[in-house]
Formats: structure tokens, C-alpha cells, sequence
């Protein structure tokens, strides 16, 4: 799955398989550092490198991987609110080149509007998407009530708990009704209980309302519990390292989080990341390949 | 459950009058002991209070300050916070204006004030002219400010939804900016009712400063006490408005916890 150097791997026309919503050719990402001049160090860094990924329509994809890896920055090129230095991006076989209301990013730091209530917080892409203001207000309710938060419709983000806060952004995001959901970390922030709940109630949403989701999360559980798919990444540069397919059954409740299967899954994420952060070099990159293939798939079982 | 326990009404009273009722009692003190002429007894400035008050002259000298103040301020306002916003938005401009800006946001209004009148003449219109100058730095100030530190999470959220430059000014860095703005904004109204009394005493025919100024250089003290009171008066009045706007704007803060 991942590609060689060369950018030489012959990568499907996203056109031509409509299964795919997102597709991602070759990504590179190279910042430049600004040094004096006695510093010799490097100028740039690469931050992402030949990222190649296919992402089906309907489908839960995690990206996981070690802080710096890239992953946020990944998807903030998907966004559009970041710019990539080669390769493609695509929607719906369209080049990303700005952010638009075909996708719905929502942030770690729920990013809400605090001047504005819930209400008018959910009904801020719908603004911008010049939806007539009684119709947003119908949306804006419908969207708030299934994130279970109608009481709250006239209150100020203030008010709210952090789990209820990223409840809301979700909201947003879903209401102006987009392709696919980028969440960045999204329950980093709030802590273990509540993230449990947020995560049973996003697979819930998720079965509701059909979306794709991207979910980037440094959590080998979450990203094993909620997904289809698992992308594991890896640092400098940062590349998709192996893409680890979650044959869990659906629907998921919390307590398959102590069946054999899922410590099985997230025993094979987990051994994916740690040999990944022992190397940086390219040469091993292979070896690790076949280090990661000979283990056995019932370790600790 | 535990419960703060709620200061009583009557003791709340208590705390914030005590300390004017006693110096009230100590200006009868005064008063009875010193020359009245320099310190009249409170009953008579109460009388003269309440002879000014049906005469009309009172409210026409207050009326003509407010106006006035009322209009420099509101130039002022509607020219800083649009220029505000601008130039925290294109910072790069506001380095070549920060120098100018800072010598002239620090020299004192009033030492400006006989330039004003040099071109504009005597009346009203240099009077609303230094309320506008003198208004405009304080809120000038504190917008550049808030929309420079606008949460760039919430830019980035708003850009996300594929929002314009128009549409995020309005939308988000004005409104993220509006707890600094009327912050700005208290401060430019109490700076009018300041000017507008200084410059009253400097050359004028109404006004509450005009009457404090005439009222001393003809030695009626008692009409001199009125006016000063009744500028501690307007200003614990406006005060309060202006807090009650502020509160109103900036109602989606939290709030901090009363103690």
C-alpha cells in the first residue's frame, strides 16, 4: 500500500472507482526552516511524504500515529486550510484546493463560536451556505436534538460541558450536510468516561446519517473501536505505514473493547507504532515490514 | 448541598452607604464650624439644588453638555472602531502609524483643545471635535487589540465552512473583538464627560462646566457645590449605562464567579 520514493507508483485514476470519496496521490509535505547562517542543520523538513490513500464512501477511517507524524496537518490538507507541496488530493475525483462545505472539520478545541448560542453556533455553516434563516433554524434543531442537546439550543458554549462542547461541533459540521467528517482528535480533550460515550454516540451518528468520517486520534483503542479502517503512521517523514483493516462486527458497544478480537486488533496497531518509533531510516523501513508481518496475530492472546 | 451564603439586603445597603452618609454628616460638621462661605452648609446647596431644578436652568446646562458629549463621542466611536479593526487586521500598516499614534493618543486633550478652537472657531463644533478626538484613542486602541488577538481556532473553524474575508470580519473577528471594543468604549465615554467639562470651562455659554467655572469667579459657592455634584451625578450615571451596555454585549462570557 504505501509507495516507494520516485513518486513512480501507478495510482489509480480516482475517477475511475466511485466507491472512493477521498484519494490522496503521492502527498508530500516539506516545510522550510528559516536558520541563520552558522546553523548547517537542514532547511526543511519533510512533514508528510508520499501519502497515498483511498478512502471508500460511507466508511470509518483512523488515522493513528505518534504526535508529529503529521496526521493533523493530513488532514487539514483534505480541509483545504492547509497547503500541500506536491501530489493530489481529491474529492469526489475534484483536486482539493480550498475548504469548502463538502467537508465538515471539527477540531480537539471545538472551535465554537462563544458569542453565539448553541442554536446560532449550528446554524453558522448554514449562513454561509445562505440557507434561508427559517429553514436553518429547522435544520440547526434537528441536528442539535440528535446529538441529544435541545435543552441547551439557547445557551452559550460557556455553559456547556467539554463532551457537550464537541457534541455541538459535530452538530455544526453535520448541519450544512457534508461528503465527510475530518475530526481531529476531537476527545483528546475531555476524560474517559465522557470519551467512551462520545464514542458510542459517534458510531451511532455515524449509522444515522451515512457520512464518511476521517478520524485522527493518537488513541490505539479509539481508533480500533470505532473504525473500518486503520491508518498507522509514522514520523519523520511521515508516512502511512500500513493500513490495518477492523474486522470487528457492527454495531460496537463499549464491551467489545474486552472481547480476544479487539486486543488482537489493537495488539497489532499498537506493535505497528512502537516499531515504528524505534526507526527513521528508509532502509529499515522494509525490514520493519517483515518484522511487522512475522508477528504472530494472537500475540497476548 | 453546600450554599454560599447570600449578604443580606439591609447589610448591603449598609456597606455602601455608610461611608457617604458619614461624610455627608461631616460636611454639616464642617460647615458649622468654618466660614460659609467657603463650605455652605448641605441644606443650602440642597436649596439651591432645588431653586436651580425649577428654574430649568440646571437641566439646560446639563442638557447642552450631553448633547454635546454625545455627539463627540459617537464621531469618535463610529471613526475608531471601523479604523481599529483595519488596522489590527492589516498589521502591517499599523507599523508605520504605531509611532504617530502613540504620541498622540499620550498628549493631553486639553493641551489640544486651543488648537482646535484656533480652526474651528468658538461654539460648539471644536467642543465635539475634541470629544471625538479624545474618545476615538481609547476604543481605537482596544479594537486594534481585540481583533489582533482574535482566536485564530475560530478563523481557521469559520474558514473550514469555506466563509469570505467579508463574511469572517463581520461574522468572527468583529464579534470576537466586541469584549475589547466596549471596553474601549467605557473608557471613550468617560473620557467625553471629562472633556466635556474642561473644555466647557474653557470658553462656553452653557454647559454644567460652564456653570461650575462661573459659578466660582462670582463667588456663589452654593450654585458651584450644585454643579459638582451634579457632575459626580451624570458620571456614576453613565458609568452605570455603559456597564449595563457592556454587560448586554459581552453576555456570552462567562461569567467570573461572585464572591
Amino acid at each position: 500500500m504505501a509507495s516507494t520514493a520516485q513518486g513512480s507508483i501507478p495510482i489509480s485514476n480516482p475517477d475511475s472507482d466511485p466507491r472512493n470519496l477521498i484519494v490522496t496521490e503521492n502527498l508530500n509535505l516539506v516545510y522550510q526552516i528559516r536558520r541563520s547562517k552558522r546553523d548547517t542543520g537542514p532547511t526543511s523538513t519533510q512533514a508528510l511524504k508520499d501519502v497515498n490513500l483511498s478512502i471508500r464512501k460511507g466508511e470509518f477511517f483512523s488515522i493513528v500515529g505518534p504526535s508529529g507524524c503529521g496526521k493533523s496537518t493530513f488532514l487539514y490538507i483534505l480541509a483545504g486550510l492547509n497547503k500541500k507541496s506536491s501530489g493530489h488530493a481529491y474529492i469526489n475525483g475534484n483536486e482539493i484546493v480550498r475548504p469548502a462545505l463538502d467537508r465538515g472539520i471539527i477540531m480537539q478545541a471545538y472551535a465554537l463560536f462563544p458569542w453565539r448560542t448553541i442554536q446560532k453556533n449550528v446554524e453558522f455553516g448554514l449562513e454561509v451556505k445562505k440557507i434561508p434563516k427559517a429553514d436553518r433554524a429547522e435544520i440547526a434543531k434537528e441536528f442539535i436534538d440528535l446529538v441529544g442537546l435541545s435543552e441547551y439550543a439557547n445557551r452559550y458554549p460557556y455553559e456547556l460541558s467539554g463532551g457537550m462542547k464537541q457534541r455541538i461541533a459535530i452538530a455544526r459540521a453535520l448541519a450544512y450536510d457534508p461528503d465527510v467528517l475530518l475530526m481531529d482528535e476531537p476527545f483528546a480533550a475531555v476524560d474517559e468516561q465522557t470519551r467512551g460515550l462520545l464514542q458510542e454516540e459517534l458510531l451511532q451518528i455515524w449509522h444515522k446519517t451515512n457520512k464518511t468520517i476521517i478520524f485522527v486520534t493518537h488513541s490505539i483503542d479509539e481508533s480500533v473501536y470505532l473504525s473500518d479502517r486503520v491508518a498507522v503512521m509514522t514520523s519523520s517523514p511521515g508516512t502511512v505505514r500500513k493500513i490495518v483493516d477492523i474486522g470487528l462486527p457492527r454495531p460496537r458497544g463499549q464491551e467489545i473493547k474486552n472481547t480476544p478480537d479487539f486486543v488482537k486488533y489493537r495488539n497489532k496497531v499498537w506493535t505497528l507504532l512502537q516499531s515504528a518509533g524505534e526507526r527513521t531510516e528508509e532502509v529499515v523501513e522494509i525490514d520493519g515490514r517483515h518484522v511487522l508481518e512475522s508477528v504472530p496475530q494472537d500475540i497476548n492472546l | 448541598m453546600e450554599t454560599k451564603k447570600e449578604t443580606h439586603f439591609l447589610l448591603k445597603w449598609y456597606q455602601n452607604s455608610v461611608i457617604i452618609v458619614a461624610l455627608i454628616a461631616l460636611w454639616f460638621v464642617l460647615a458649622h464650624f468654618m466660614d460659609s462661605m467657603y463650605v455652605p452648609s448641605p441644606l443650602k446647596v440642597l436649596n439651591e439644588f432645588g431653586k436651580l431644578i425649577a428654574s430649568g436652568e440646571l437641566f439646560k446646562h446639563i442638557g447642552t453638555s450631553l448633547k454635546i458629549a454625545f455627539i463627540g463621542l459617537l464621531i469618535g466611536q463610529v471613526l475608531a472602531i471601523p479604523l481599529g479593526a483595519l488596522l489590527g487586521w492589516y498589521s502591517k500598516a499599523y507599523r508605520y502609524l504605531d509611532p504617530i499614534l502613540t504620541v498622540l493618543r499620550n498628549t493631553s486633550i486639553l493641551a489640544i483643545l486651543p488648537l482646535f478652537v484656533l480652526f474651528l472657531g468658538i461654539g460648539d463644533l471644536p467642543k465635539i471635535a475634541i470629544i471625538a478626538w479624545g474618545t476615538f484613542f481609547p476604543t481605537f486602541i482596544n479594537t486594534l487589540q481585540g481583533v489582533k488577538t482574535v482566536d485564530p481556532i475560530l478563523i481557521r473553524s469559520a474558514q473550514s465552512m469555506g466563509i469570505g474575508n467579508l463574511g469572517l470580519f463581520f461574522k468572527v473577528v468583529l464579534p470576537a473583538a466586541s469584549p475589547y471594543i466596549t471596553s474601549g468604549f467605557r473608557q471613550a465615554a468617560s473620557v467625553a464627560l471629562l472633556v466635556i467639562v474642561g473644555a466647557e470651562m474653557i470658553g462656553a455659554r452653557y454647559g454644567i462646566g460652564y456653570m461650575v467655572f462661573v459659578a466660582q469667579k462670582a463667588y456663589m459657592v452654593s450654585k458651584m457645590y450644585v454643579g459638582i455634584i451634579t457632575i459626580a451625578i451624570l458620571g456614576v450615571v453613565v458609568n452605570y449605562l455603559v456597564e449595563r451596555l457592556e454587560r448586554y454585549v459581552i453576555r456570552w462570557q462567562e461569567k467570573p464567579s461572585l464572591s
